[in-house]
């Protein structure tokens, strides 16, 4: 446990006139949860994209596992949860999940679905197609989805936008299951009070770079609400 | 960064063009003996022909030039190549259109009509189709790697396709002995041969010139863009 | 192998739920027969002439349809950059998604030339049974290029209108050369050309085919 899950030595994406990171470093250490704040644009989905490997750093080390993602040998110990659910509403819950479990080559594939299914209170919906779900069912089939192939690392961008309270609540509960599981985790967020809740350690993006890092420890939401909003710039801040 | 906007070879290009697009005209005008021709619109008619096949020229050599910018783009990522296939794709563009106005000019007095379905008409304004439909999708995606992966692949396979295009559009036409058009007996004189290639010439200059000026709106477009936002970063 | 077989395996679980799209293909060129009926009034030996192109003018709008369909379900929840943040090569899943659209193109096409048949008295012989190998080498040209192109429309807003506009002049060559060799099967007698024709389609097939899976990678890329 001791070698990091993730090193991002002086990443930069720069394409043309999008200026997307502007040397970003940090690490993850293993069983941390980490939380990155910063406002829209301020190039968090841009980190994720790089870390899951869907896009690459113009310049800078990236390290996943030890590994560049872009070989994207680090796959099967990753997921991805977004405020997308990436599940198809004509299938049933057990065929949605059959169809990623097959693409991730889990292993007793059946008796994990029914695991998993039990383990998010939908077992008695798994034949029911995905279209009549609520959406706070559909949040739960997305966290059956994500934890499946039983990943390492969790990948969380922005996972909050668009769910009700009661539907928050339930992925909090679940980010401090996999907490406790020692799963490492890696959320973007603006919402300063959840991040706070969960994370041991956090870093602030402004305008593509690395304003603050820190831990959590002794921090209060008020102290780190001020650090906040005097790091980003005034006024438009805080959406 | 140099001074983009002063550059020697703008001013080369320009010089030559300036001297030898007078010449060409001579050439075309009074240099070529005029061709027989049952009457004299279309003999003059013809004198569209030089400026026709070279911008044909120019428009296929333009669009092998996007899938080069496109195979080196996916292979090194870099800006500069994405820029290349870009202003290579509207520059052939911009030529395809020329051959498929000027097509229709040399039609009309030749063999009595506007637009036939002729293999090389045909297949003109599909690539001219193809190419237009990069420049949609371009228009359609924000500027980004996105947007430089996707016109690349598409850049790929258009070109890929050219080929298979006109030869089908050509053996079709063989199917349909009805469709019109001798399009003279194919030998040029002497004197029509070193026009043309004259024209070709000038034309690919013309081309170079206008991909160094447009590479050069794009480079400088980034650059402005990237101030601003360095600016706007420290303010 | 395990990828592509899920792909299609998930696309056919959908659609025989819904069966949204080869109804609507079908209901589709069932329309286009019925308006070309109006919009045409021809005789029947210059109908025999035309039909080859008559039919794949239908398979090729309606296909639009079902590519538009097959795409729209892997945008509606994200689900391609779902299926591309998985361990399966994303030249697999193209090959998944190309040969399920593929499939349920055949599959509306055989359910379509039986009505093309009865509407338009074609004669049958021996000969009709060449509109198989032809259907499938015109229709692996057309998904093989379909698919592909509509991945990259789907990330933008204009996906359909794009998608035609990247398309159609693309497919050139597949109209071209189905439709010749279909109007010789229609006419009862294969010409010269029918044979190399025939060989031309395969190569456009195995070219599109290969390029698609080569740069699929780059469509998926962010």
């Amino acid at each position: 446990m001791s070698q990091p899950v993730i090193v991002a030595e002086n990443l930069r994406k720069e394409f043309g006139r999008v200026v997307a990171l502007r040397g970003v470093s940090f690490q993850v250490e293993a069983g941390a949860f980490f939380t990155i704040f910063g406002r829209n644009g301020a190039g968090k989905s841009t980190l994720l994209s790089i870390i899951s490997g869907m896009a690459s750093a113009t310049d800078g080390n990236i390290r996943v596992f030890g590994e560049d993602p872009a070989e994207r040998t680090h796959r099967h110990k990753l997921s991805v949860i977004s405020h997308e659910s990436f599940l198809y509403d004509n299938l049933t819950a057990l065929e949605n999940l059959s169809f990623y479990g097959k693409l991730y080559q889990v292993a007793d594939l059946n008796d994990r679905m029914h695991d998993v299914l039990h383990q998010v209170g939908l077992h008695h919906r798994r034949f029911d197609l995905v279209r009549t779900f609520s959406r706070g069912m559909v949040q739960r089939l997305t966290i059956a989805r994500a934890i499946l192939h039983n990943p390492d690392l969790f990948l969380l961008d922005e996972p909050f936008t668009g769910l009700d309270q009661h539907a928050t609540e339930m992925l909090i509960g679940l980010m401090e299951a996999l907490k406790s599981q020692g799963k490492t985790i890696l959320l973007t967020t603006h919402d300063l009070q959840i991040g706070l809740r969960l994370s041991s350690r956090f870093m602030i993006l402004e305008r593509q770079r690395v304003v603050e890092t820190g831990s959590v420890e002794g921090l209060t939401e008020e102290m780190l609400r001020r650090k906040y909003f005097s790091l980003i710039s005034s006024g438009e801040a805080g959406q | 960064m140099t001074k983009p906007y002063k550059s020697q070879s703008f001013y080369v290009l320009a010089g030559l063009l300036l001297v030898l697009i007078p010449v060409s005209l001579y050439m075309i005008f009074q240099w070529v003996p005029p061709i027989k021709a049952s009457n004299p619109t279309e003999a003059t008619a013809q004198r569209i022909f030089y400026y026709h096949v070279a911008s044909a020229w120019i428009g296929f050599f333009a669009f092998f030039i996007v899938f080069l910018g496109s195979v080196l783009y996916l292979w090194k990522k870099e800006r500069r190549w994405e820029n290349m296939a870009v202003a290579s794709a509207e520059i052939g563009t911009l030529f395809m259109t020329i051959v498929l106005v000027t097509g229709p000019i040399w039609a009309k007095p030749t063999w009595g009509i506007w637009w036939t379905w002729d293999a090389r008409l045909t297949s003109s304004l599909v690539l001219w189709l193809i190419y237009v439909a990069y420049l949609f999708l371009r228009r359609y995606l924000p500027d980004g790697t996105r947007r430089a992966n996707l016109s690349a692949v598409v850049g790929i396979i258009g070109f890929i396709d050219v080929p298979l295009v006109w030869f089908s559009i050509r053996w079709w036409e063989t199917q349909h002995p009805s469709a019109v058009v001798a399009g003279g007996d194919g030998s040029l004189a002497p004197e029509m041969l070193k026009t043309l290639l004259f024209c070709v010439g000038i034309f690919t200059i013309l081309y170079l010139l206008l991909m160094q000026r447009r590479m050069q709106i794009a480079r400088l477009e980034d650059s402005i863009n990237r101030h601003y936002k360095e600016w706007e970063t420290l303010s | 192998m395990s990828v592509i077989w899920a792909i299609i395996r998930k696309d056919f679980q959908m659609e025989f739920r819904t069966k949204e799209s080869i109804t609507a293909m079908w209901i589709f060129s069932l329309l286009i027969f019925v308006i070309f009926n109006f919009t045409f009034e021809i005789s029947r030996l210059l109908l025999l002439q035309i039909s080859g192109g008559l039919l794949w003018v239908a398979f090729i709008f309606s296909g639009m349809l079902g590519l538009n369909r097959s795409f729209q379900v892997e945008k509606e929840n994200g689900n391609l950059r779902g299926l591309s943040l998985t361990p399966a090569d994303p030249g697999l899943i193209y090959f998944g998604k190309f040969l399920s659209t593929t499939f349920f193109m055949l599959i509306f096409e055989a359910l379509i030339f039986p009505l093309f048949i009865i509407f338009y008295d074609i004669q049958l012989s021996l000969v009709t049974l060449w509109i198989i190998p032809i259907s499938i080498l015109g229709t692996l040209g057309f998904t093989s290029l379909g698919t592909i192109l509509s991945a990259v429309a789907i990330h933008t807003k204009q996906q359909q209108i794009l998608l035609s506009l990247l398309l159609w002049p693309l497919i050139t060559p597949i109209i071209i050369w189905a439709v010749k060799t279909t109007g010789d099967v229609l006419s009862g007698e294969l010409s010269a050309a029918f044979q190399p024709v025939m060989v031309r389609m395969l190569v456009f097939d195995v070219i599109f085919t290969t390029i698609s899976y080569l740069l699929f990678e780059y469509v998926v890329q962010e």
